[in-house]
């Protein structure tokens, strides 16, 4: 009985494997085949059950995490795309929000809509604000369409309709005449893939949900072909962005779920290593080559949203992206990894990303022919990166190339010593994170000076401790495996399936009759999809949340109903309810009337448990893990001294490291300020306590 | 570089920080407010002064409007109120347009920072409120007077202790005193919330008061301004562009000296004031004209004094670009937008690359009724023309400019207000030809379903002069607005029968450069797409069909 997490990334596919009550873990890494993903997860699954001496046949879950769908939308490898749409309103998606999301700069970017305004069909039908019918569906039009979007030569549909969260009828009904005349198109409809008001988000949504589907269909049953005929018996799931796993008949429905599911899967694994330190309350801090990624962990889950851009077309900033309305880990993204570039800024100071140089030419230290100074750079100037221990020894660096790029792009212009140029970027980075984990929480009412946080990624534990430091978090995490956190992760996810839909009513116009029965259709929704798998009902969780605000508010906050009671219950205490959610996040309550604007209800399954640690014997002190001495920064003297340098596999449990100390692992190094100290615990993880 | 104590890295990351912190306070006071125009067009401002009163940060988000009032209004506030008598606690506000933003809906507070007994700094919030009483938000009124309340400096909290009767006086002045009351308790707390981060800020930083970092911010700014404005064309640049009043049309004359490595803007010989709640106070002007130059020289750099030190703006008083009291200025911006497509206009010889046609601007009208369920409704409807051209950048369709708002889905609005949208639809050829094409316009119609008479109330403009285009290019098309197919004034107030139809027709932004010069892919696709006919693709863009 073992499980097999797979997530693939841009360069690496990586996997995990262990048994079902949580002895035995083995940890697999191979390079990713672009052209067909699903080579690289059949060689690796094969070669992980041969390492670890057991047969397919033992699999009897593989849960697989991907950016395929993230990447076909940002590189538009998708379907021909054809959408049907309300007479009269195609062309919301040129128009897209009628907001600049930039004040000042003339030249704003706006992505081009996934559905090119002459694939966009219209057809003659109106549902009304309140789900009644104005005219009915002109089927013989959708007749017509279907010939039409064969004709030019279209795979897959997406029906938009208004009010369609209201009554989906009209959308289902065009997908019925849809597929009788044309079968070969693959359609999806917005009332069912998310049921939300705000037309041009959810057919956004829905377009990209078209848009992806042909191709994630074939790569599943590619998948699913490929482990068939390796003797795979057991189930694959497909794991999803809001952090539970879907079915893959869940996830070949609504691919538009999948999106980020990696980076999810990392949030998840933090949530996990909180819960078992039971430090409840967490950052976590994932950064790798280009970009950053935080989410925070609230009383042990990671906090959700509704909401996501996709693809963003300007420097990641926020509106430059499609708008995605999913259930999803509430995520910040940030143009800060390893590669990302430093440069003088419009104000003639130090600035660090967004741009980054990637993979190609990548850092100057990469001798590829880069010759812009990058973070990574930087990091090896100060001496926090071995040169001859990149990877693990795979990459040699070239140090003399970085201290060039500082020095003429950096240094000279600004008129700094390269040392200090390069602790610049660092520190600026640190900064940079810094800063958007602090809006973010504030925005969320997360008092994050009192939660601890799990850093990852190849990048992440070279800046986590002086990031943590900014904040004022008294406590990093620095798991095992930080290399592999998302396929990690993919093993902690429970089978999950969520469903919201906008019906937005004052509270005052509702009886609690109305108000369970709302509730027992989405339910019956979410949890029927938990039931086909094989999920027992015992074993089912309900969570039931509302968007709620006081009339007139422009913003909605969401109301977690209490898990004990029925529905019919809660509804006498939802004034309280509101009231108290309001006042946490806001510090008042008011005395103004309140509405109803989302109903949302998760179902979720039991959440399985995994193996912790590397299985590494080592034992003893620090002192046998000592591999040297390195001269690197120390900010707190403004130079260079000699800082040991310790191997992360032979650190054994009780070790404990004092800063200034750099601790290595195969795929990143671990900076400890002076002052600073780290233990390793009973799983291997270390623990750095910061000073004050 | 930077003075001494600083160095490149360390005052990016304080200065950073610094405007972080004033864009938590922005967040804080976005999320918790009533009012529809600060939640979706962020229709604020949240800035730190300091001991001096000089601007040193700026919320990142909020509309141009407000750049550079926040220190004028301080310096007004500590007349009445001397910095030596203030306390700790105390809070003073006002919004009086000539003393604050230009028009009553605004409220300014301002707090101010202790630090080991001493004012360190000042924290200023600016929000538009959801009501002001009076005649509402609109251009109907003749005299300020007509328009609300208007509350002199005072102090709304007195070392900590709340006056009660402004509030009461608040209260018993607007329609939504609840709501209202929310919003200004919002900017308080956002206040002390920006007094507390900002004190943690500096303890972090060892830093006993914000001299030397003010100093080094403003100075680092100017010198960035100042070097990019050296690379426009040395000269004196004149424009003047007509704009819709009621009766007769006001005329903007701009002239702009650009000398060196500074700019100074004149609006000798723009009209007189009129009759109607769109006459522009100064300190509007004021903030239109350094958003039009920051936008063609740094639009990434943050406001502060210095940024905006190399601007000078200045119109006569009494002419519409700086009204006079008692004339009423409610619907300011309606007027005060025109003053950026007036100095890109001048500009375009001197920065070629930079400027950007006229925009087509955007169209706010508020709906008032009753929903068919008898509740009341006063409902603002938005929409946005194209936006203009650059060079090597087409206009986006129906985007906003210079200000800037959200769309209201078509699904919300009829929930809100039981009008039905028929339709809402791109205008072929709307965009003004071009070698790179002003942006498309929109067509919305609207049908009064409510069961009861509405009122429309609008500001729109561009019916007489469309949005022109520059360097050859043409331009756009105008806005109409018509009930049951028959042309209605786009401002003012007009009643709508139950049943009837509204059309809403958007103007285009105006196109760049010569469109026979257009790219001939370029031009197959905008025919291919539709947003631009056959029949023009050849005669304006001379296509071979």
């Amino acid at each position: 009985m073992y499980r097999i997490g797979v997530d693939i990334g841009g360069t690496f596919t990586d996997f995990a494997l262990s048994n079902a009550t949580g002895g035995r873990m083995a940890i697999h890494k191979r390079l990713t085949t672009p052209s067909d993903p699903s080579e690289a997860v059949l060689a690796g699954v094969a070669t992980l059950v041969a390492d670890s001496g057991i047969g397919i046949g033992d699999i009897v879950d593989i849960v697989h995490g991907t950016t395929l769908v993230t990447n076909a939308v940002i590189e538009r490898r998708g379907a021909v795309t054809g959408m049907l749409v309300t007479a009269g309103f195609g062309d919301i998606m040129d128009m897209g929000p009628e907001r600049r999301y930039d004040l000042f700069d003339l030249r704003i970017k706006y992505p081009p809509p996934l559905v090119p305004r002459r694939l966009r069909i219209e057809v003659d039908e109106r549902v009304r604000y309140d789900g009644s019918i104005e005219r009915p569906l002109d089927e013989a039009s959708v007749r017509a369409a279907a010939l039409k979007f064969r004709e030019l030569g279209v795979e897959a549909v997406a029906i938009c309709f208004l009010h369609s969260y209201l009554n989906p009828e009209p959308e289902l009904r065009a997908a019925e005449i849809l597929r009788a005349a044309a079968p070969e198109l693959v359609v999806s409809t917005s009332a069912d893939v998310f049921p939300n008001m705000r037309e041009f988000e959810r057919w956004t949504t829905t377009t990209l949900n078209a848009f992806t589907q042909p191709m994630f269909d074939r790569y599943v049953k590619r998948l699913e072909d490929g482990l068939a005929g390796a003797g795979f018996t057991g189930r694959l799931y497909i794991m999803g962005s809001s952090g539970g796993t879907l079915t893959t008949d869940a996830a070949r429905r609504y691919p538009v779920r999948a999106l980020e599911s990696g980076p999810a899967a990392g949030a998840l694994m933090s949530a996990h290593h909180g819960r078992s330190l039971k430090l409840p309350n967490l950052l976590s801090f994932d950064m790798g080559g280009t970009t950053a990624k935080g989410a925070l962990v609230k009383d042990g889950q990671a906090i959700k949203k509704y909401f996501m851009e996709v693809a963003r077309v300007h420097e990641f900033r926020q509106g430059s992206g499609l708008p995605v309305r999913i259930p999803v880990i509430d995520m910040i993204e940030i143009g800060a990894g390893g590669g990302s570039i430093a440069e003088v800024d419009a104000r003639g100071l130090l600035r660090v990303g967004p741009r980054s140089a990637g993979a190609m030419p990548g850092p100057a230290c990469y001798s590829q022919g880069g010759t812009r100074p990058t973070l990574t750079d930087a990091n090896l100037v100060l001496g926090y990166l071995d040169a001859n221990f990149f990877l693990g020894g795979k990459m040699k660096l070239d140090k003399a190339a970085a201290e060039t790029a500082i020095a003429e792009n950096v240094g000279k212009p600004l008129n700094l010593e390269t040392l200090r140029a390069a602790w610049g970027i660092h520190d600026i980075i640190c900064e940079d994170v810094a800063r958007a984990f602090r809006i973010h929480a504030t925005e969320r009412g997360f008092d994050y000076r009192n939660s601890s946080m799990v850093a990852f990624g190849g990048s992440g534990p070279l800046h986590a401790l002086s990031v943590a430091r900014k904040l004022k978090i008294p406590r990093v995490i620095l798991p095992v495996g930080a290399g592999v956190m998302s396929a990690l992760g993919l093993l902690v996810s429970p089978l999950a399936f969520e469903v919201a839909r906008s019906r937005r009513i004052h509270v005052a116009d509702i009886d609690a009759s109305d108000f369970a029965s709302t509730f027992a259709a989405l339910e019956s929704e979410a949890s029927g999809y938990l039931k086909r798998a094989g999920v027992a009902d015992a074993d089912i969780k309900i969570v039931r949340h509302l968007d709620m605000r006081y009339q007139g508010q422009g913003h909605e906050i969401e109301v977690t109903l209490p898990a004990s009671g029925t529905a019919a219950g809660l509804f006498d205490h939802l004034g309280e309810l509101y009231g108290s959610a309001y006042e946490k996040t806001y510090g008042l309550r008011l005395d103004e009337p309140t509405e109803i604007v989302n109903w949302k209800v998760e179902a979720v399954g039991p959440t399985p448990s995994i193996a912790e640690g590397h299985g590494g014997k080592a034992a003893g002190g620090a002192d046998r893990a000592l591999k040297g001495t390195r001269k690197a920064y120390d900010p707190a003297r403004g130079d260079v001294t000699d800082w040991p340098v310790y191997d992360r596999y032979a650190l054994a449990p009780g070790a404990v490291v004092k800063g200034p100390a750099l601790i290595e692992e195969h795929e990143s190094t671990c900076v400890i300020g002076s002052g600073d100290a780290v233990t390793v615990d009973a799983h291997f993880n270390l623990i750095a306590e910061l000073s004050a | 570089m930077s003075t001494k104590s600083f160095d490149a890295v360390s005052l990016g990351i304080m200065w950073d920080r610094l405007v972080s912190l004033t864009d938590e306070i922005v967040s804080t006071l976005v999320r918790s407010s009533f009012s529809t125009i600060v939640y979706e067009s962020y229709d604020l401002s949240c800035v730190v002064l300091d001991a001096e009163t000089n601007s040193i940060a700026q919320g990142t988000f909020g509309i141009p409007a407000f750049i550079g009032s926040a220190p004028v209004t301080a310096r007004h506030m500590l007349k009445k109120f001397p910095a030596e008598t203030l306390k700790p606690g105390d809070i003073i506000v006002t919004n009086d347009p000539w003393l604050g933003t230009g028009h009553l809906f605004d409220i300014t507070m301002m707090r101010p920072v202790f630090r080991k007994g001493r004012i360190v700094a000042y924290t200023v919030s600016i929000t538009h409120l959801p009501d002001i009483g009076g005649n509402g938000f609109g251009s109907a009124s003749t005299e300020v007077y007509q328009e609300g309340l208007r509350l002199p400096i005072c102090k709304l909290y007195e070392a900590g202790r709340l006056n009660e009767l402004i509030v009461e006086i608040i209260r018993t002045n607007v329609r939504v005193p609840e709501q209202v009351m929310g919003d200004v308790m919002a900017n308080v707390s956002c206040n002390e919330v920006g007094g507390r981060e900002l004190l943690a800020f500096m303890d972090e930083y060892g830093l006993d008061d914000l001299k030397e970092l003010s100093a080094a911010i403003r100075s680092q700014s100017e010198r960035a301004m100042r070097a990019k404005i050296s690379e426009f064309r040395d000269g004196t640049y004149r424009n003047r562009i007509k704009v819709e009043g009621f009766g007769e049309p006001v005329e903007f004359v701009v002239c702009v000296d650009v000398k060196g490595d500074s700019v100074e803007i004149d609006f000798d010989g723009t009209s007189g004031c009129v009759r109607a709640g769109v006459n522009v106070p100064i300190c509007y002007t004021n903030a239109m004209g350094l958003h039009a130059i920051k936008s063609l020289t740094l639009p990434s750099i943050p406001n502060n004094e210095g940024s905006v030190a190399p601007i000078k703006v200045k119109a006569p008083p009494g002419c519409i670009l700086n009204a006079l009291p008692p004339f009423p200025t409610g619907g300011r911006h309606a007027m005060g937008h025109f003053v950026t497509p007036t100095i890109y206009g001048a500009l375009a010889e001197a920065a070629p690359d930079r400027v950007q046609a006229d925009s087509g601007m955007m169209n706010l009208i508020t709906f008032q009724g009753r929903r068919r369920d008898d509740r009341a409704f006063s409902c603002l409807y938005f929409a946005a023309g194209g936006y203009g051209a650059l060079e090597n950048l087409d206009g986006w369709a129906t985007l906003p400019h210079p200000s800037n708002m959200a769309v209201v889905p078509v699904e919300i609005w009829e929930a809100l207000t039981n009008m039905t949208i028929e339709s809402k639809r791109l205008l072929t050829d709307s965009g003004g030809p071009g070698r790179w094409r002003g942006g498309l316009g929109q067509e919305v119609v609207l049908r009064n379903d409510t069961g009861h008479t509405l009122t429309m109330l609008g500001m729109g403009n561009r019916m007489e002069f469309p949005a022109r285009g520059q360097f050859g290019g043409g331009a756009g098309s105008l806005r109409v607005h018509a009930v049951d197919g028959k042309p209605v004034h786009a401002k003012g107030r007009i009643e709508v029968a139950p049943g009837a139809r509204i059309t809403v027709t958007e103007a285009g932004g105006g196109g760049f450069g010569d469109p026979r010069q257009r790219d001939r892919e370029s031009v197959r696709a905008d025919v291919l797409e539709g947003f631009v006919s056959a029949e023009a693709a050849s005669a304006v863009y001379g296509a071979e069909s």
